[in-house]
């Protein structure tokens, strides 16, 4: 069949390396190549990266330095130590306990919960909703009826009763408590989107094609919708830093060891902290405050840019 | 035998309701159609929108659920699944979707797009397949810099062409092109067309030539189908179809084909109009009391219309045709 081709073809294997060469040249550059650029061009946009991958950089690595039972020892002595001192650069709370090492520590344990709970529920989420909105039918039809069950769970009351009944629990279990609850969202949001992507003709073009259904979902449909898969993802995250820290703040998340961003904005309970030793609570709230502006800016930029190269392949 | 024989075809889409999803009702797509494919012909099946061309299309394919019917292909029932997995059935039946722009995924290279039947059938060396599609777009006249480009890149003709060089990949028995050029404009379109021709007479393939266009048709197919409402309603050679129409549903589209003369304009109108009164006045002569096409009726050995079979007669006489 080969001779076939051959023969209705002035194009031999002679021309192959000169030709691979020609189109190398004239060669498009990738999308991600044109995020990328597009990301470059927006200054505001690549100091909140900066802000953000540093800043994690720097809490994961500082951590390591940092004795947590140690830190967490009162010590009378440091008795609401006034902030910008040798001993402690950011005062300390009602215990005598360093805030910039809690700090640090804490935004470890909350950066960290969130993290590991957008990577699980929106993997879980993505594939949830991809899987249901390609098959449709009846696959589709039972998948969406679990996912009207979970909706139907009231969740904050769920997590709650969930972590009370656990006897032991640390940042692990507690992420895991957490993704049960956080993938409806991403996974409605692509299922709509694959329904509509599943219809287009190159899917059935690639069906025709010889290729299996998961090849076809995973790699002719989900980078159809990248775009919006980032987006999802960075905006969940920072919606999750939010998670673990009002539930730590309202008491059912982390136990009161283990600091984070949530205990030490629990600091601002007391009246007196709020008044007097505005310390123990202000940096934790204008850490996370940064963080998820700084987190949602990204989200923008990558949305603009991605929509950027999504209308460069819609224009003609 | 025929390269394909479509037997009673039936495709239904059913309605769901209600909270429990039950079927309620469907819609006869393709509501029982009887026709052969012989290789290395082109078959045109032409009807108005919504007649159901692009499922019958699409059944030959595999790429759709049949309800009743059976499509033989070399001896066995493709209908069935398994029957197409153990044949590589799509190896040597391939498809030209209508939307050229979104029957290609807009985040692959046209290597990576070309290519992919090739990964599936064919398992070549990676110097063999980049060969293979270099070769394939230079049968479509588009030059080797188009290798790693996106579709957005190109002109809607353009990629009608790669579309078709996917069709070819493999070198398949049969293409079904669904309405290939009907979304381009016409210098493009004879241009897309006198490719598919070419591409024919090199490699022997069959088309099922699916238009809504008579016009387009004429120029490719060799044997026409008309399909109305889900069912056939004439099927004859390009000159029992184009000289002899019986069925007032092929006249109507016949008189829709464009004139391009202009001093005959006016001529044309009058008698697009006529027929057009015609249809109207005498539905029920053509139809039967459900609206419905009726079965078809042989009045040559090459040429059957969907009527009682008097007025079959009758106007196949009137038309001065041999009688079967
Ligand atoms: N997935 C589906 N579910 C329900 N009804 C459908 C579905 N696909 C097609 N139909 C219906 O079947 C009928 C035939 O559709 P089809 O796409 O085959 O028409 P067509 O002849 O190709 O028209 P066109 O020239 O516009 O492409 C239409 O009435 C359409 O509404
Ligand atoms: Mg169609």
């Amino acid at each position: 069949m080969a001779e076939n081709f051959e023969q209705h073809s002035d194009v031999s294997a002679a021309d192959l390396a000169r030709l691979t060469q020609e189109a190398q040249a004239e060669a498009t550059p990738s999308t991600a190549k044109i995020i990328w650029s597009e990301f470059k061009a927006d200054k505001p946009a690549m100091a909140a990266l900066f802000i953000i991958v540093g800043f994690i950089l720097f809490v994961m690595i500082g951590a390591l330095f940092i004795n947590t039972p140690k830190m967490m020892e009162t010590n009378i002595m440091g008795y609401f130590n006034q902030p910008f001192t040798s001993d402690y650069w950011l005062g300390a709370d009602s215990g005598g306990r360093s805030v910039a090492k809690q700090l640090i520590v804490g935004s470890r344990n909350s950066i960290g919960i969130a993290i590991g709970l957008t990577i699980i529920s929106s993997t879980f989420g993505i594939c949830w909703g991809l899987i249901s909105g390609y098959f449709n039918g009846y696959i589709d039809w039972g998948m969406q009826r679990v996912y009207d069950f979970m909706m139907m769970l009231p969740m904050t009351m769920m997590i709650i009763v969930l972590v009370t009944i656990i006897p032991h629990y640390n940042s692990v279990t507690l992420t895991l408590i957490f993704s049960i609850f956080y993938w409806e969202g991403t996974s409605r949001l692509i299922r709509s989107r694959t329904l509509a992507e599943s219809e287009k003709d190159y899917v059935s073009a690639s069906r025709t094609s010889g290729t299996n259904h998961w090849k076809i979902i995973f790699r002719e449909i989900m980078p159809n919708i990248s775009s919006l898969i980032i987006v999802d993802c960075t905006l969940s995250f920072a919606e999750n830093i939010g998670v673990e820290t009002g539930l730590s703040y309202l008491g059912f998340g982390l136990p009161s060891q283990t600091p984070s961003l949530g205990t030490m904005i629990a600091n601002a309970n007391d009246p007196n902290n709020i008044t007097q030793y505005w310390w123990t609570w202000l940096p934790a709230a204008l850490e996370i405050i940064i963080l998820c502006l700084s987190i949602s800016y990204v989200g923008q930029v990558l949305r603009r840019a991605a929509d950027a190269s999504q209308r460069q392949g819609a224009a003609d | 035998m025929s390269l394909i024989e479509i037997k009673d075809l039936k495709v239904h889409y059913p309605i769901r309701t209600g909270f429990w999803n039950r079927i309620t009702d469907s819609v006869r797509a393709v509501d029982g159609i009887t026709f052969n494919i012989e290789a290395g012909e082109t078959y045109g099946l032409v009807g108005e929108s919504g007649s159901g061309k692009s499922t019958t299309g699409k059944s030959v394919v595999g790429l759709e659920k049949v309800t009743s019917g059976s499509i033989m292909y070399k001896g066995v029932d493709i209908t069935k699944k398994a029957n197409r997995t153990k044949l590589d059935y799509n190896q040597d039946v391939q498809m030209i979707f209508q939307d050229s722009l979104s029957s290609l995924n807009p985040r692959k290279r046209i290597e990576d797009i070309i290519a992919e039947p090739l990964r599936n059938f064919e398992h070549l060396s990676k110097d063999d397949e980049k060969l293979r599609v270099l070769q394939l777009l230079d049968i479509v006249g588009l030059d080797a810099d188009a290798l790693y480009k996106y579709p957005h890149q190109f002109s809607g003709g353009q990629r009608q062409r790669i579309g078709v060089a996917r069709a070819v990949a493999t070198n398949p028995k049969l293409i079904i092109a669904d309405e290939p050029v009907s979304a381009l404009d016409l210098s493009v379109q004879a241009q897309v067309l006198n490719f598919m021709k070419k591409i024919q007479r090199e490699f022997g393939i069959s088309y099922l030539f699916i238009s809504h266009d008579l016009g387009v048709v004429r120029h490719m197919c060799n044997n026409i189908a008309i399909m109305n409402r889900g069912r056939l309603v004439e099927i004859g050679t390009r000159e029992d179809i184009y000289n002899h129409p019986l069925h007032i549903y092929t006249k109507r589209l016949l008189a829709a084909i464009p004139e391009t003369n202009v001093n005959q304009r006016a001529a044309h109108r009058a008698s697009r109009l006529a027929v057009e009164k015609i249809y109207q006045e005498q539905q029920s002569k053509y139809y039967d009391e459900n609206g419905e096409a009726f079965p078809l009726i042989q009045v040559s050995p090459t040429h059957a219309v969907a009527l009682p079979e008097n007025i079959a007669k009758q106007l196949a006489s009137q038309e001065g045709e041999v009688q079967a």
